[in-house]
């Protein structure tokens, strides 16, 4: 599942009536009313390529990618790169819109981090359900072939052989800042692994209600190219996660926020796990992916994720160190940030930033991967 | 009751006997405060608005233009971005409120429109902004104009001229006025843009060249509102600092008799014990009390005379410069305190010479009620050295002024001023009593005159404040008002020679081309002439560098425009300047000459598109109300060689055209997106622009005026009882009370008409100051210095009548007193 900030859109695009008051919208908004919306459900068929585009009769959907990189000495770099959707009306009540119309809200988030340095970037865009050619708009998401974009912030397949899936071989690319302030990514994924569909069938229970998303996920990506930070060019390899979710409710009434992990782990394994924090009790839920993409879902029974020591950044008191136990597979690992200064001052903020795995028991390196807390 | 409370209610119990004196205290406070703080409040005013339209636009955004002059469309607004550029779309356009009152509407993109203004992506509420049907963005004081008030406007829908109705209001202070701002989508509907975009704008300094095709306007190259209006602020300060002056002068007149009447009452108080520091010490704080209530009533009357004159700064401002402010009153809290502070330091500064000398007065001489003025001879001496100095300093800032390049030292000029009025109010005194004593001396076989001017002489110190008052006054009534009316007579002349077109259109760049060939096509056009516009930096003149931004305008150099149009210098010529202009060499207005040194002959490099322009200057223009440098090229040349955007349309008529059908015509065809104005209505307009500006300008001179008026009223009656115990004994002597009252009359008419003769040269002198350098430097013009010797007589006029009718109340007043009640005063202490 994933994430989050689709929370900003939520909070902007929120009629008067139906939101919350100003500067607490924030994730809590993701359980509004869908009505006109299509909802996500088990019974929804996943269908590709198709589904890696858009999906307007949703209202909320992302693009999401992170990876764990690390320079030619070895020292270890993140990147996010995120492209966001939000629809402000179902397609199906849209009059004529106008070559302004602002049914569709893109948003776009670029973050590149090491060490202490932490650059973050946002961009907005306009667009409409209706149809319009690609080159006529600002953001969007094209199947045939697969490319996603908000300016030349992109996210697009490099190759499209036939029988292969089209988020196979990727290129992403994002820069911000000028000069000595500048920074960005240009890389190459290519997946070692299959597409994973999450939950039932790639429905992703989020609530007692039946709220939920559609997500899938490709955890397996390779990553070569480079990075700017700091207006200095590093070569870099790695590991990347690309998320893919969209839903029209993702929350229940009561939910706040959430702590989300995907970890690599050096056994080749994925783990997925999320928590989500509601008045009534928590919902524990996640993946535990086979180096070959098989799946199996993880409930309450299966999951253990405890918080284990908090620290306060930017004023928010956050959990940035975890245990995270599978108790039938006698796994018991502890999950810490890296640097704990990663917060997104974006227009929502929230906190994501690269995480490492240990043995609980050893304190044996397991692995790498990211973490997201939202709703603090 | 401690001693002190008692020796202060001693003190103040003075004017429990004499209310007249209170009243004129507080009156000359209220009336001065009044003027200088009405017009701080207006200058605070206009800040605000200013600081709010570049807070939200102006300045920090560069624009960006197509090269060919089509207009911008969305696929330009996509490709910019999709190739990386930070740019946001812009659309901007006048509606019509159903009142008639034009607004700007202004439609952004609150997504792409960089930084974190008011509507940056984090600032607002986008729901409603983004999504029909919208939001309009509405300053508090714009409400009038949509006939809505604060409580009734939160989510109204005014309905436009046309019928169509505005998406529902919100209120944003933070806004400009006469400004509507709303979502780029409705925006574009209500203003019919279709696809079209007024202009790109993106971050001062974010794009490092203009991409391929487009022509780029930087911030720094357009003029923010505020630096553009600064000299406008600083001549209201001017003239509101005088009216300070002359009002402090009351003050001082009125504290000067209130002390020296409780003269003896000091000495009592003394003699009772009371020690001498505190009696300063009481005085100063009854000034203190005084002053509060006297400045406090001032600040409330200035917030008044601020709202009743505002509107017409606004208008003058808006006229003038172009840019909006609000008609209502945004006070700062520094304006308040600020105000306190000038009127308080003021009136200690009025006030400070008057506890000095009852300081310095010896116990035992305070006896003697006339302590001081006895030094009256010594204090003329002083006055007179002191006047040489004023007129020194003034010498010395004529001939620094004179030494610098025109256009510089708008301050000193100001101080120029200063020290001339400083110089010939500080003569005055002195001058009188040396006429007095010559008259005198020539009076002596008149009996009855020879007693008036020895007594006018006894008068004198307590008269001579009131008359310095008069003067300057009178002088800056002559100077300002000299300068407005010549500028009037060199402005209507150049506005006649100018508009040389019959009918001037004005149509939306995509339309011009049609409408050219249209007008080619009709039989009643002599000579089309289209104009073009731009913008770009000056980078050299002759070779040094300069970095000013510069407008440029295009002309054609017909033969209707060459033969009338206006020129102050010329190489070889009036023709050869025309034939090279249309040849390629360029004219410069007046303005830019001045802040340059150009000449005709010196060459410009201007930055062009595609590197350095270099031009050479054949001629300098006159270009009244315009406030920034301009360089005139042909329309041909300026297209050819820069990026010009194509302006309006002149059109020249055959004699026996037939105007109201060709306007019918155009209207036929083109509808309402072609502008058109007949030569008239230009005139009646520019002509409109230039009353509304110095409305204001005289306003505030005849206000002063009616102070200095007030402030030699407020001595004679002052001095009144006193006059009348002096009159009585003549009266005795036979001398009947009507001819008394009549040498009265003659006495203060003849100090006012030296008053009034002395301010003749003066105020020509002030004249010459304003033409020649205040309005250099302030506006970039220069005007022929014009006499009037209509002015001259009025101000001599009024001179007269303000002194008669200053004296006419006490003479009255004795006409009426029985000539028992005279001679008991005669009696009284």
């Amino acid at each position: 599942m994933r994430r989050l900030v689709a929370g900003l859109l939520v909070m902007l695009l929120a009629g008067c009536g139906e939101a919350p008051p100003e500067g607490q919208a924030g994730f809590a908004g993701l359980g509004a009313d869908a009505e006109g919306f299509r909802q996500a459900g088990p019974e929804v068929t996943l269908r590709f390529p198709g589904d890696h585009g858009a999906h307007p009769d949703y209202r909320l959907e992302w693009w999401y990618l992170t990876a764990n990189l690390e320079d030619a000495e070895g020292e270890p770099l993140g990147i996010q790169w995120t492209l966001f959707r939000r629809a402000g009306r179902p397609p199906s009540s849209l009059g004529e819109p106008g070559p302004w119309a602002a049914d569709q809200l893109w948003m776009a988030h670029l973050a590149v981090s090491r060490g202490a340095s932490h650059r973050v970037a946002e961009r907005f865009a306009r667009g409409t359900a209706a149809p319009r050619a690609p080159e006529a708009r600002q953001a969007g998401v094209t199947v045939r072939p697969f490319r996603s974009w908000l300016d030349d912030w992109t996210l697009a397949s490099r190759s499209e052989a036939p029988g292969a899936d089209a988020l196979d071989h990727l290129a992403v690319s994002a820069s911000a800042g000028r000069g000595d302030d500048a920074f960005g990514l240009r890389l190459a994924l290519d997946a070692q692994g299959p597409l994973v569909r999450h939950g039932e069938a790639g429905f992703s229970r989020k609530a007692e209600g039946g709220q939920g998303s559609m997500y899938v996920s490709q955890p397996f990506y390779r990553v070569a190219g480079e990075v700017v930070l700091d207006g200095e060019r590093v070569p870099v390899t790695g590991r990347a996660w690309l998320d893919r979710e969209w839903s029209s409710q993702l929350l229940g009434p009561g939910q706040a926020g959430w702590d989300w992990l995907a970890l690599h782990l050096d056994d080749g394994h994925k783990l997925m796990a999320f928590r989500l924090r509601g008045d009534d009790g928590d919902v524990l839920s996640g993946s535990w992916i086979a180096p070959d993409g098989a799946v199996i879902s993880l409930g309450p029974e299966d999951l253990r994720l405890t918080p284990l020591a908090t620290r306060e950044v930017a004023g928010h008191e956050l959990p940035l160190r975890w245990r995270l136990a599978l108790p039938e597979r006698g796994l018991d690992l502890e999950v810490a940030a890296r640097h704990p200064e990663r917060w997104m001052p974006t227009a929502v903020p929230y906190w994501e930033g690269a995480v490492t795995v240990r043995d609980r028991a050893t304190g044996e390196p397991r692995g790498v991967g990211y973490l997201e807390l939202t709703g603090y | 009751m401690t001693g002190l409370g008692v020796a202060l209610a001693t003190l103040l119990s003075h004017y429990r006997r004499h209310p007249a004196q209170l009243v004129l205290l507080l009156l000359g406070l209220w009336v001065a405060g009044a003027l200088w703080s009405g017009v701080q409040a207006i200058n605070a005013s206009a800040r605000d608005s200013y600081a709010r339209a570049e807070a939200l636009f102006s300045s920090g955004l560069d624009t960006l233009e197509r090269r060919d002059s089509a207009p911008l469309t969305r696929d330009d607004f996509i490709a910019l971005r999709r190739a990386g550029l930070p740019v946001s779309p812009w659309l901007e356009g006048e509606i019509e409120a159903a009142g008639g009152e034009r607004l700007t509407l202004i439609g952004l993109d609150p997504l792409t429109l960089p930084g974190d203004g008011p509507l940056g992506p984090g600032g607002a509420r986008l729901g409603a902004w983004l999504s029909p049907p919208w939001q309009t963005r509405v300053a508090p004081e714009t409400l009038a104009a949509l006939g809505l008030d604060r409580e009734t406007a939160p989510g109204a829908e005014p309905r436009l001229a046309d019928g169509r109705r505005l998406p529902p209001l919100a209120l944003a202070p933070s806004l400009p006025p006469a400004t509507l701002v709303t979502d780029l989508a409705a925006a574009a509907r209500l203003l019919g843009r279709g696809e079209r975009l007024d202009r790109l704008v993106a971050p001062a300094g974010e794009l490092a060249a203009a991409p391929e095709g487009y022509a780029l306007t930087r911030a720094e190259a357009r003029l923010s509102p505020g630096e553009l209006t600064a000299s406008f602020h600083l001549s209201l300060t001017a003239m509101a600092l005088l009216a300070l002056i002359v009002g402090l002068f009351i003050v001082q007149a009125a504290l000067g008799l209130a002390l020296e009447q409780r003269l003896g009452l000091l000495r009592t108080l003394r003699a009772l014990g009371v020690p001498g520091r505190h009696l300063v010490g009481l005085l100063a704080l009854e000034l203190c009390l005084l002053g509060l209530a006297g400045a406090l009533a001032g600040i409330l009357g200035g917030v008044w005379l601020a709202r009743a004159l505002l509107p017409d700064v606004a208008a003058s401002l808006a006229s003038l410069y172009g840019t909006e402010i609000g008609t209502r009153l945004r006070l700062p809290w520094h304006y308040w305190l600020g105000g306190l502070g000038v009127m308080l330091g003021g009136l200690f500064l009025a006030g400070g010479g008057v506890l000095w000398r009852a300081a310095r007065l010896p116990v035992l001489a305070l006896g003697q009620a006339q302590a001081w003025r006895g030094r009256f001879h010594r204090q003329l001496t002083r006055q007179a050295l002191a006047g040489a100095g004023a007129a020194t300093l003034g010498l010395a800032l004529w001939a620094w002024l004179a030494g610098r390049a025109p256009g510089e030292g708008l301050i000193a000029a100001f101080a120029l001023v200063a020290a001339l009025l400083l110089a010939g109010a500080l003569w005055l005194p002195p001058l009188l009593a040396t006429a007095l004593a010559g008259l005198g001396r020539l009076a002596r076989p008149w009996p009855l005159g020879h007693w008036a001017l020895a007594d006018l002489q006894l008068q004198l110190p307590r008269l001579a404040l009131a008359m310095m008052a008069l003067l300057i006054a009178l002088s800056a009534n002559l100077g300002v008002g000299s300068m407005v009316g010549g500028f009037r007579l060199t402005f209507l002349d150049w506005l006649d020679r100018r508009l040389v077109a019959d009918l001037y259109l004005a149509p939306p760049p995509a339309r011009l081309e049609a409408l050219d060939a249209w007008l080619a096509d009709r039989p009643e056009v002599a000579q089309r002439l289209p104009t073009a516009s731009g913008d770009t930096t000056l980078q050299a003149v002759d070779g040094a560098a300069s970095g000013r931004p510069v407008e440029l305008f295009g002309i054609t150099p017909g033969e209707r425009l060459t033969a009338t149009w206006p020129l102050l210098a010329n190489r070889d010529g009036r023709a050869p300047a025309w034939t090279a202009l249309a040849a390629g060499d360029a004219f410069v207005n007046e303005q830019l000459a001045i802040a340059e040194g150009i000449t005709p002959g010196s060459r410009l490099t201007l930055a062009g598109p595609d590197g350095p322009v270099r031009l050479a200057v054949t001629a300098v223009y006159p270009d009244y109300g315009n406030p920034r440098s301009q360089v005139l090229l042909a329309t041909p040349v300026l297209h050819r060689r820069f990026d010009a955007r194509p302006g309006g349309l002149g059109v020249a008529l055959r004699p026996d055209a037939d105007t109201a059908g060709l306007t019918a015509a155009l209207a036929e065809r083109f509808g309402g997106e072609v502008t058109v104005r007949d030569q008239r209505q230009v005139k009646r307009l520019a002509v409109d622009v230039f009353e509304r500006t110095f409305a204001i300008t005289r306003a505030l001179n005849a206000l002063t005026l009616g102070v200095a008026a007030l402030a030699l009223l407020a001595s004679l009656l002052a001095q009144g009882r006193e006059r009348r115990r002096r009159l009585a004994p003549l009266w005795a002597l036979g001398v009947p009370r009507g001819r008394l009252a009549g040498v009265q009359l003659a006495q203060l008419g003849g100090a006012a008409l030296v008053t009034g003769l002395l301010a003749l040269p003066l105020g020509v002198a002030v004249t010459a100051c304003l033409v020649g350098e205040i309005n250099v430097a302030a506006f970039g013009w220069r005007l022929p210095l014009h006499v009037f010797p209509g002015a001259l007589a009025v101000t001599l006029a009024t001179a007269l009548g303000v002194a008669l009718l200053a004296a006419a109340l006490p003479a009255v007043s004795l006409w009426r007193t029985p000539p028992r009640a005279l001679l008991a005063e005669e009696d009284s202490p």
